[in-house]
């Protein structure tokens, strides 16, 4: 609390102040800062004036003037802890009704002013003069190895605190963050609760070696979704290359700073909170359950691809079909007193005639979360502390064997203030995370959606008159029901990072040192156990394999930062520089064991199992970084701002010439606002600051030992002399003269304020040129026999810009009402500037291309009449069924270079045929819009997060949006089915029904056509907020300091363009298939995204 | 100014103990690290051990399971739900596959390595011999494929001038693979392989007699091609290579268990039949290696629905010897009547009679089949594999018959084919077929002489290529037989299905008393539980006499086999990035 107490007293004299705020801001670092944040004072003795008089009749009076000792009117007085308020008149005057309350504290509030608490004792009226706000100044924001005066920062950086993750239940930090810094793109590609996140900075980094940003937890690399959202002080994006540059080789597509909490000073403070949720999807799609009606269109669906020549026999692999049944299950369906289920005289075997809603089976309507936590932090006379812990639990959305995720975070943080100079810090952190995930039996490990998709036919039944599962259902998800089929999945962290700061010559010289050691460790365990199910009474069967694997991945991480400051202020020059030392080791061992045979289902245990199949496998790696650095800044009266860094680097994970690089960088900035001639507009344009900045660095996001020469030993997929053997094989080829990927970007920003900061506005322009990456040479002929090696071949250049804008103000009025808007907005565009590409082939990266691209053919219409078809040009290129026969309502694509014949041309950017680039992938003008407001007690917040632009293209496999065109046998969503062409509805969306067009190669809905291109943006509330803060007179009843109750809602509602055709979709989840399974779900078939709506609590002691 | 030093020298006093402090958290300078999970060339070759280790990385060189069972689909006495478009379609060089290298890459890097290996020579020539087979059946592939070839014996540099270089003739290519295969017959350890799994000198010598076969009458039937001279040679070769195999006395035709099994066995069974099966791709339960025969045969729409044509059944000799075309009115026979009395071979090759699945009577299923000869040599009886790929059957990759048929061919090619010659061949698999008389042939068939092979008039040779082509139906050498025979012709043979008596008629194929099939022109009203009514659309599906006949199949598929298909095009993308290769010819 030092610092508070030295500002208070310095009172009046800003340069001072901030001259002390810089010197603390030197132990940052350690000592954290809750930067960005408003903290009311509260008031001191030295901020009253008496003005004698006794308190008469419980009511208090008083004038409310400036530093400047001029009246304000307008300001907010309130008394706390009721409803009780008022406002100043215009010479500063107020009076409050203070009776009935004990101990009186007025709280005073203007815009543009620190608010100040007041306690009234036993006066009757006084002068309160309130401070000019001076946070705008004074905000200080992380940097890499420090922090720095927002004002003064010469680089892109942007920062959030705490208020982002606040009340919302958060299974990982980054759902939380997504949409609240621009260009900080979050993806997440579906709902699953263990779903990480690729932390993207400012669009396409490197089509070679990849790349995404670093991400350093308190000063060190760590895994953002171990960590409790809770902990979290404040969230920092270095973004372009200057900030970044002290990073070196994995600071090149920015770096992502998590501040953690410190602890609170003075007053040890004991925090609770705990919230109760309530998930629900956010698609529940619509699908045709009814048996007949889906029965009916499934034969259409397959018979026309035939040419209506064949019905089929079975529907997909084992559910026998014919036209007989058909008319059965009509009947059936007719006369419901007759049974669902039959047996059938000649095989012995049931037949079905269900309606079954088997989504309705997979998944259950709603599934809890909840969240406990707690903290206790504090300070004595030279020891401080700050413990906390969590409990985060949510249950999964299957209705059986449901998926469980649980999470346990504690911290212990202390520091001892040891000398006058040195200061000793440890911070220990411990995370155990364990999800359970059912999965099915099935040979190729599919997501639980395909199976779904394409076995689950409504006409087919769950379960047998017996109880038994039906073969289709233990085909589908029978192995959720029957159990043992599950993945689990456990994740333990251990990190302790030890510090010290020492500080000399009157804390002009700092010393900062640190130590981190973090133990992980990944294990996953996969039972299968065969489901078993019945096709005769009586006579039970079984599907699948008896086996158990587990992988174990172990990662020892050391990290050790050594590093000095040293500033100084010689009239109104300022100078700073910074030197240190950083180094890095990280070493995983893997293991893998698989058995087969297990004993007993209920025992999985590989000391209970007798397989003669088993696996043993091991594996890992190591790689060790090392760099020194340097800062230096210099400014001019805080007008003009320099600086420079550097860093020298080395990594293990380039070749032995190459594992060395310097990178340096070099920023500017100007604060106009400053100048004398500005003087006159202040009052409008408070600030004003250009920025301008330019920096290259090394890539070193690359997985180790690519460069060497290695043969890997693996088990042979065949049986030789009665054993799988291993074997190793000729080793990959290796380039010559390899080396680093560089990114270089130039960065141009201007900050501005209005209106005594009310409205403040940040915007900036860059341009990031990726050279040299690490990508496919030209093709050499196959006789070579090995793939080429790659080399430094490709260059990309992307450039985009970002904006942000936030208002703030507070009506007056005896309860006042506060609120504030802020508004981010982000673009990207990255084109191809140089690839091995000769042909310009469209199938892959070629110059000038831009990224995403997405090249198809023009969609003409539907075919009217047999006469069209004739008439047109020639399609037989594309497939409408089996025998290639268009008939009206198929597919008609336009001929765009008009040779009478639709087909590919060389699919290359010169000669693609009748193709043309009909979209994009890449999502465009991300946006998030924030607001909060608070009124007497009450709070709310919003928040909106979005995509302005991205195209879509649904792809095969997708039976969420294809229905019977992708297989026949697969689900029909209504969507699909009231919107099919038919002589009576020629204006339909999709075409004539015909199965498979949407899933074989060239069929028509296969092949990327401009009409079934979807307009995935989206805005979505991704959060909403009402809140009350308990009456004080009932906290403090209790023994509480402050309580709140508040509900919360993510994901309440979302709008987009692609609704218009279909509801079966989520836009947040359009990426496919479930990456912890083997591929072969189609797009959307993957874990929902949910909805949650929370109540919960947070009460401090 | 004297206090200020004093404070700064305590200042860099406590700032070397920091410093030392921190380096006392370790900070080894070394960023060279080398993986710890792989080996390097360096040490991959120093023991036997090794040299084991890299050459079993040749063995998926030999054909998978799923691709013996696919071997087949392209050749004249099958149909199938589609066709391959080579033969249909309009394929192009932009389509052609199987130009890649990376097998060979694999063997001639281990070529220049495994002399380092601290052993003896004796086992350094097996394993170089082990590698040198798989060269000679990596460049057999090639050169059965396109023919002129370009030849490399040693890994390609990335700046290799080679790399771009034109194909080698044939003749070179082909003598270097069987100087290869003479190494390795001569190196490879004698021993035999109980497991029919792993190349033995054996293996190598059954395989040479293929290679050479195939070479001696490729030549000789494509004059074309200008190396007929040497026809003889290589058909020498080709018999003294299997001869060697028949008087190593390791192995003979498998007659264990009951006739009408014996054939069979050697495609169903787990174990290979190590007394016949040469070389197989072993299936392993235990171990989860399979083959998905049984998903391939039974599914409407995962495999090829492959089924014989009548045109090759009626090849099919009569249990007592006589051809069964030389009957009268043998065309006109319904299927349950033609199925009896013939070579046990045909009911170890197609469901008939009393053919059963997990013990339930099993007529042909119209769902899988089209002609009516369903095949079920290379799947199992049990339905629990159908729809899985989970086939434990091992499949045999050469097999003594094939030794056998290849040894009489090639004598009979080259004219010093004898009796005894016969007795020791043709007679052993008709004998284990159930076929009482088996004589040396003395007149030509005229059957096969008028569907099969119009040029050729010795008896004998045509008895041999019947026999092959029944004895080896399925397992994956008719394509290279039709191709060294200069017969691509008969890939446009019409396709051919069953005997039909009349329309609406029910069927019972096995004679269980159960009507199974109905071949009709519209679906009637009212049908009968059980049978398959067949869709007579005189378009794909016609009757040779209009409302009866043969089944007549997908006649409106276009087919075609000009001569220029015997070679397939190099792919398009090769020949720009190196004209040198030179298109094959109409290309």
């Amino acid at each position: 609390m030092e610092s508070k107490l030295l500002l208070k007293s310095k009172r009046g004299s800003r340069r001072r102040c901030s001259l002390l705020l810089l010197a603390m801001l030197g132990i940052a670092p350690i000592e954290g800062f809750s930067s960005g944040h408003k903290a009311a004072a509260i008031g001191s003795i030295d901020a009253i004036n008496y003005s004698g008089g006794d308190k008469q009749d419980g009511s208090v009076s008083g004038v409310v003037k400036d530093a400047a000792g001029q009246p304000l009117p307008g300001v907010s007085v309130a008394l706390k802890g009721t409803s009780t308020g008022t406002v100043t008149d215009a010479e500063g005057m107020f009076t409050i009704n203070t009776a009935g309350v004990g101990e009186p504290v007025l709280v005073l509030s203007y815009i543009g002013f620190e608010s100040q608490e007041v306690a009234v004792g036993n006066r009757a009226s006084f002068d309160v003069s309130l401070q000019e706000d001076t946070e705008a100044l004074s905000e200080v924001v992380v940097v890499g190895y420090g922090t720095q005066k927002k004002v003064n920062l010469t680089g892109a950086v942007d920062q959030v605190g705490s208020e982002v993750f606040e009340n919302r239940p958060l299974t990982n930090l980054a759902r939380g963050l997504q949409g609240a810094i621009p260009n900080l793109n979050i993806r997440m590609t579906d709902g699953k609760p263990i779903r990480g996140a690729e932390y993207n900075v400012r669009g396409t980094t490197s089509i070679g070696a990849g790349g995404s940003a670093l991400v350093l937890i308190d000063g060190v690399p760590g895994d953002p979704s171990l960590i409790n959202p809770n902990d979290v002080e404040s969230v920092t994006v270095l973004k372009d290359a200057a900030s970044a540059a002290i990073y070196g080789a994995r600071g090149s597509f920015g770096v992502i700073l998590i501040t953690t909490k410190k602890p609170s000073k003075d007053r040890t403070q004991v925090s609770y909170s705990s919230n109760f949720s309530v998930n629900e999807r956010t698609v529940k799609p619509k699908l045709v359950t009814d048996g007949y009606a889906w029965a009916k269109m499934f034969d259409e669906a397959f018979y026309s691809w035939n040419d209506y020549k064949s019905h089929p026999q079975k529907a997909n692999s084992v559910f026998p079909f014919s036209l007989d049944y058909l008319d059965e299950l009509k009947r059936r369906q007719e006369d419901p007193s007759l049974p669902k289920v039959d047996i059938d005289p000649a095989t012995g075997e049931y037949v079905y005639y269900g309606s079954t809603d088997w989504l309705k089976e997979l998944y259950s309507d709603y599934n809890p979360s909840t969240e406990h936590s707690l903290s206790v932090s504090g300070s004595g006379n030279k020891v401080d502390y700050y413990l906390s812990g969590r409990y985060m639990s949510q249950k999964g959305v299957f209705r059986y064997n449901p998926d469980n995720y649980r999470m346990y975070n504690l911290r212990a943080r202390g520091s001892v203030q040891a000398f006058d100079w040195l200061k000793l810090e440890n911070d220990l952190a411990f995370t155990q995370m364990s999800y359970l995930f059912p999965m099915l039996n099935h040979p190729s490990n599919t997501p639980v959606w395909r199976r779904v998709s394409d076995e689950a036919f409504p006409n087919a039944m769950l379960r047998n008159p017996d109880g038994t599962l039906t073969e289709n259902a233990a085909i589908v998800f029978g192995s959720f029901i029957s159990g043992n089929n599950q993945s689990e999945l456990d994740r333990v962290q251990i990190r302790n990072t030890s510090r010290f700061a020492a500080n000399f010559l009157e804390n002009r010289l700092r010393v900062y040192g640190d130590f981190t050691f973090q133990h992980l460790s990944d294990t996953e365990t996969r039972l299968y156990t065969p489901v078993p199910y019945s096709k005769k009474p009586g006579v039970m069967l079984e599907r699948g394999e008896s086996k158990m694997n587990e992988s174990d991945d172990k990662t020892t991480y050391f990290a050790t930062n050594i590093y000095t400051e040293y500033e100084k202020q010689l009239g109104r020059h300022y100078l700073k520089g910074l030197i240190g030392y950083n180094y890095e080791n990280s070493l995983l061992k893997s293991r893998y064991v698989e058995r087969d045979g297990l004993l007993n289902s209920d025992l999985p245990d590989f000391s209970l199992m007798n397989g003669q199949n088993f696996t043993l496998r091991g594996g890992g790696n190591e790689w060790i970084t090392m760099g020194g650095f340097f800062r230096l800044n210099y400014n001019y009266a805080e007008k003009y701002l320099f600086e420079v860094n550097g860093r020298y680097d080395g990594t293990s994970k380039f070749p032995i010439n190459q594992q060395f690089g310097f990178f340096p960088s070099a920023s500017a900035g100007w604060r106009v606002s400053e100048e004398p001639f500005w003087q006159g507009i202040r009052g409008a344009v408070n600030d004003l600051k250009f920025r301008a900045s330019y920096g290259s660095l090394g890539n070193g996001n690359i997985s180790p030992y690519q460069f060497l020469e290695t043969m890997s030993v693996n088990k042979l997929g065949m049986v030789i002399n009665g054993a799988r053997p291993d074997y190793t094989q000729k080793p990959n080829v290796i380039p010559n003269g390899l080396t680093w990927e560089k990114a270089t970007s130039v960065n141009l920003g201007a900050d501005m304020g209005f209106l005594n900061n009310r409205l403040t506005a940040s915007f900036d322009w860059y341009t990031r040129y990726t050279t040299d990456m690490f990508t496919v040479s030209l093709p050499l002929p196959s006789v070579f026999g090995a793939s080429e090696p790659k080399g430094n071949y490709a260059d990309l250049e992307t450039k985009g810009w970002e904006l942000s804008l936030g208002w703030r103000d507070q009506t007056g009025g005896d309860k006042p009402f506060s609120y504030d808007f802020r508004f981010i907005l982000s673009d990207n565009v990255s084109y191809i500037t140089k690839y091995n590409n000769p042909q310009k082939l469209i199938s892959t990266y070629y110059e000038g291309m831009r990224v995403g691209d997405i090249w198809g053919f023009e969609t003409e219409g539907f075919f009217v009449d047999e006469e069209d078809v004739t008439n047109h040009a020639d399609q037989s290129y594309i497939r409408v069924s089996a025998a290639n026969t268009p008939l009206p309502g198929d597919i008609k694509f336009r001929d765009l270079n008009g040779d009478g014949v639709i087909n590919l041309g060389s699919s290359t950017a010169d000669n693609p045929g009748d193709q043309k680039i009909i979209g994009n992938t890449e999502a465009r003008y991300l946006f998030g819009f924030n607001t909060n407001a608070d009124w007497n007690s009450f709070f709310f917040s919003a928040f909106l997060q979005g995509v302005g632009k991205r195209d879509f293209w649904p792809g095969t496999d997708n039976s969420l949006f294809w229905g019977a065109y992708n297989r026949p046998y697969s689900w029909h969503p209504e969507d699909v089915v009231n919107n099919m062409w038919s002589p009576e509805n020629p204006d339909a969306y999709y075409p004539r029904l015909r199965g498979y067009v949407a899933l074989n190669s060239r069929a028509e809905l296969t092949v990327q056509q401009s009409k079934y291109l979807q307009n995935a943006a989206y805005v979505r509330l991704k959060n909403l907020t009402f809140g009350y803060n308990l009456p004080q007179s009932l906290v403090t009843k209790a023994g509480a300091a402050s309580a709140r109750v508040y509900f919360t809602g993510q994901n309440l509602w979302t709008y987009s363009p692609m609704f218009r055709i279909t509801r079966n979709l989520d836009p947040e989840v359009i990426e496919g298939g479930d990456p912890e399974m083997n591929s072969g779900a189609g797009k959307g078939m993957a874990y929902p995204m949910l909805k949650t709506y929370t109540l919960g609590i947070n009460v401090t002691f | 100014m004297s206090h200020f030093k004093m404070s700064n020298n305590s200042v860099m006093k406590k700032i070397v103990y920091l410093l030392l402090l921190a380096c006392l958290f370790g900070c080894k300078d070394d960023l060279d690290l080398k993986p710890f999970d792989r080996i390097s060339p360096s040490t991959a070759f120093n023991t036997e051990k090794d040299l084991q280790l890299y050459v079993n990385s040749f063995y998926p060189i030999l054909p998978s399971g799923n691709e013996i069972v696919r071997g087949d689909e392209m050749s004249d006495y099958v149909v199938g739900r589609s066709l391959s478009n080579y033969i249909s379609g309009s394929f192009t060089s932009s389509q052609a596959t199987g130009w890649s290298w990376g097998d060979l890459r694999n063997i001639n890097y281990f070529l220049e390595h495994y002399q380092q290996a601290q052993t003896t020579d004796e086992a350094k020539n097996h394993y170089a011999g082990v590698a040198r087979f798989f060269r000679a059946w990596f460049y057999f592939d090639k050169v059965k494929r396109f023919g002129d070839v370009p030849w490399y014996d040693r890994t390609l540099d990335v700046n290799d001038p080679n790399l771009y270089k034109g194909r080698d003739s044939r003749a070179m290519v082909m003598d270097k693979v069987l100087e290869d295969l003479n190494f390795a017959s001569e190196n490879i350890r004698s021993s035999k392989d109980n497991t029919s799994s792993q190349i033995t000198k054996w293996v190598a010598l059954a395989f040479k007699s293929r290679v050479c076969l195939f070479e001696g009458t490729f030549r000789k039937y494509h004059p074309d091609l200008g190396l007929n001279e040497s026809a003889g040679k290589w058909l020498g070769d080709a018999a003294t290579a299997a001869q060697q195999v028949m008087e190593s006395g390791n192995y003979k035709i498998n007659r264990s268990g009951a006739a009408e099994l014996s054939y069979r066995d050697l495609f169903t069974q787990e174990t290979p039949n190590s007394d016949e099966v040469i070389l197989a791709v072993v299936a392993n339960k235990s171990l989860r290696v399979f083959n998905d025969a049984n998903w391939y045969y039974t599914s409407a729409t995962y495999g090829n629905r492959l089924n014989l044509t009548k045109t090759f059944v009626n090849t099919y000799l009569n249990r007592d010897g006589s051809r069964f075309t030389d009957n009268s009115g043998y065309n006109r026979v319904p299927f349950w009547e033609e199925v009896k009395n013939r070579d046990l071979r045909l009911q170890q090759t197609i469901r008939m009679g009393d053919y059963k699945r997990d013990g339930v009577a099993a007529p042909p299923d119209f769902t899988y089949t089209y002609t009516g000869y369903q095949p079920i040599k290379l799947t199992l009886d049990s339905k629990a594999t159908d729809g899985v790929g989970e086939n434990n059957n091992s499949l045999p990759i050469i097999r003594y018959a094939e030794v056998l048929l290849n040894y009489a061919e090639a004598k009979a090619e080259l004219k010093t084919f004898t009796e005894a010659d016969w007795n020791a061949t043709v007679k052993v698999l008709r004998e284990r077929a159930g076929i009482e008389n088996a004589p040396y042939p003395v007149a030509a068939d005229p059957y096969l002489q008028e569907h099969y092979y119009p040029n050729i008039s010795d008896p004998a040779l045509l008895e041999i290529r019947r026999e092959r082509g029944i004895e080896l139906v399925l397992e994956g050498f008719r394509y290279d037989d039709l191709k060294r025979w200069k017969a691509g012709k008969l890939l446009e043979m019409e396709y051919d299905g069953m005997y039909v008596p009349a329309l609406d008629e029910l069927y019972d194929l096995n004679e269980d008393g159960k009507p199974d099939v109905s071949f009709v022109r519209q679906t009637p009203a009212s049908k009968v539980s059980g049978v398959y009514y067949f869709l007579i659309d005189d378009s794909q599906f016609k009757l040779s006499e209009g409302n009866k006949g043969n089944l007549i199949l997908l006649s409106n598929l276009e087919r075609s086999f000009g001569d220029y298909k015997y070679f397939y095009p190099i792919p398009f993308n090769e020949i720009v990035l190196n004209p040198a290769l030179e298109q094959n010819p109409e290309w």
